[in-house]
Parts: structure tokens; sequence; C-alpha cells
């Protein structure tokens, strides 16, 4: 039987690129954008606007470093992630993805 | 016996839907999740309309006396409720976008042998009845997806009250049975497993500084 792999929501990336960012940071650094590319499986066009939007919200921590920008999550991020997960397994108990 | 079990239920039905809608929307200020706010107009739309036709029969029973809930009451109630199964069934095609699948179009052409022109009650509950078969169809399809046990309760959950709505609609023609009664108690039996997962999930960590705003 063919499995066929749903798309993701906006919000399924966005809890994906912060998930990444609190657990798999290489460094104390942050992540770098091709790092998080890499963990969250996006294009670099996509994941430019979404970090300038978290960014923006205060969900990620812009850190310049010597070769490139790196991205840490901040304090609000991490509230927000716990939110995520706990609503996301809410709105799985009614089959729907948030 | 039938006043005392009607009570029972739309109390139960105004808590349940109150409770989770209140959750939804918690989840939607924390997330700004557009899928949670769906889910919270579908629970308090669910909410107010078992209070809606909690009122009627209160109405009735101190100040009307008739014996009987106003007609029109116990529709506009209905009304209500049936806007939140619709943005439960909503929630679930907009996440298939447009199913292909066969069951679909079968399910589509239920209603054509299910309204009834009798009165807009009827049309109302058969309505409610598709929404609900189409939810139910749906959460035990991401259940096989999924796996998840508290998607398997809601999917019964909304199975039984497809059932009770479908009881309720068919005791118009044999009356005055046990068939009323019985879709009480099984439209009660399907709000009780609705709330089963959601008890379960943990609020403890959530900050609700913004909800408090």
């Amino acid at each position: 039987m063919k499995v066929v792999t749903p798309y993701r929501t906006h919000m399924k990336i966005v809890g994906e690129i912060l998930t990444t960012a609190r657990d798999n940071a290489p460094d104390e650094t942050g992540a770098s954008v091709t790092y998080l590319i890499r963990k969250a499986n996006i294009s670099h066009v996509r994941i430019s606007k979404i970090l300038g939007t978290l960014v923006s919200q205060g969900l990620l921590e812009q850190v310049d470093s010597k070769s490139a920008c790196k991205y840490k999550i901040s304090q609000s991020g991490r509230e927000f992630l716990v939110a995520y997960h706990t609503f996301s397994r809410f709105a799985d108990n009614f089959g729907l993805t948030i | 016996m039938v006043f005392l079990l009607e009570n029972i239920l739309n109390l139960i039905g105004f808590a349940v839907g109150l409770v989770i809608g209140i959750m939804s929307y918690i989840g939607f200020k924390n997330t700004g999740s557009p899928t949670l706010f769906r889910l919270a107009i579908a629970f308090f739309s669910i909410s107010v309309g078992f209070f809606v036709i909690w009122s009627g029969y209160m109405v009735d029973d101190f100040i009307l006396k008739t014996g009987q809930i106003q007609r029109w009451v116990q529709t506009l109630g209905i009304a209500i409720q049936t806007v939140g199964y619709f943005f439960i069934a909503f929630s679930h095609t907009i996440k298939s976008f447009f199913p292909k699948s066969r069951y679909f179009r079968s399910v589509g052409y239920v209603p054509l042998f299910l309204v009834s022109f009798i009165s807009i009650e009827h049309i109302i509950r058969s309505i409610s009845f598709i929404l609900l078969v189409y939810g139910a169809i749906e959460t035990v399809v991401s259940y096989i997806e999924g796996r998840k046990k508290g998607t398997l309760f809601v999917a019964f959950g909304l199975a039984l009250l497809a059932l009770g709505e479908f009881l309720a609609w068919y005791s118009f023609v044999f009356p005055e049975t046990i068939l009323y009664p019985a879709s009480i108690v099984v439209k009660i039996a399907g709000l009780l497993l609705l709330f089963v997962p959601v008890s379960k999930v943990p609020l403890t960590k959530i900050k609700f500084d913004k909800f408090e705003e």
C-alpha cells in the first residue's frame, strides 16, 4: 500500500525549527541557517522568512558569529515550544494537526 | 424520566463543550494555530446549543408549565450545535484538503435519503448526523495513521453522538417509545468519551499571560 506523507503545516515547521534550535544546536553559540535547513528539511527561501518572523517575535535570538549568523532559542521560544507540544497532543486527540 | 435525562444530557453537553472550548481557545492564544481556533468555535457552539435547550426546559418547567419544551427553542439549540459539528467536520476537510476516497462520495449522498421535509428540526438533525459521521470517520482515519489512544476515544465519542442524533431523528417515526431516551443515553456516553482524552492534557506548564491580557 502506498503511504502518502501529508504536508507539514506552517506551525509544524516552526515547531521543528525551534525544537532543532533548542535540542540539536551544535554548540552554545547557536545553530547556523545551513544546520537548521538540514535538520528541519526546508528550503533556504522559506526558512529565511520564517527565521525573520521568529526573531521579530522574540522566539529566536540572532547571534552574530565570526563566520555566519547563528540562531539561539530564547526563553519565550522555550515557553512557546512547551505550549506547542501540549496543544499538538491536544489536537492529535481530535485527529487534527495544529 | 425523559425530562431528567434531557437535563443531564444538556448540562453535561454544556460543561464538556465549555471545557474543551476554553482549552482550545487557550491553545489558540498560546500558539496562534487556526486549527485550535476552529476547535474553539466548534465546542463553544456545541456548549451554547446545549445550554439553550437546557434553558428551554427550565423556562418551561418553572414559568410556562406546558410539559413540553418550546419547539423553536429546541430547534435553535440543535441548530447552534450543528454549527459546532460543522466546524469539527470543516477542520478535517481542510486537513485532507479534498478527500478523493470513495467513502466521502457515499457519505455525501446520504442526506438525500435522510432529509425530511416535515420540519426544520428534522433537517437540522440529519445535517448534524452527516457532519458527526464525517467527523468520526476522519478521526478514525487519523487514528489509523497515528495509533494514538486518545484519538480513538474522540472517534467513538463522535460516533456515539452521531448514533444518538440518528436515534433522536428516528424517534419522530416511533414517538413515545424507548428510542428517544436511548438516544439521550447514547449522547451522554458520547460526550463523556469526548472528554476522556482532553482531561489528560497537562496544562500545568503552560503560561497563561497572553490569555489573561
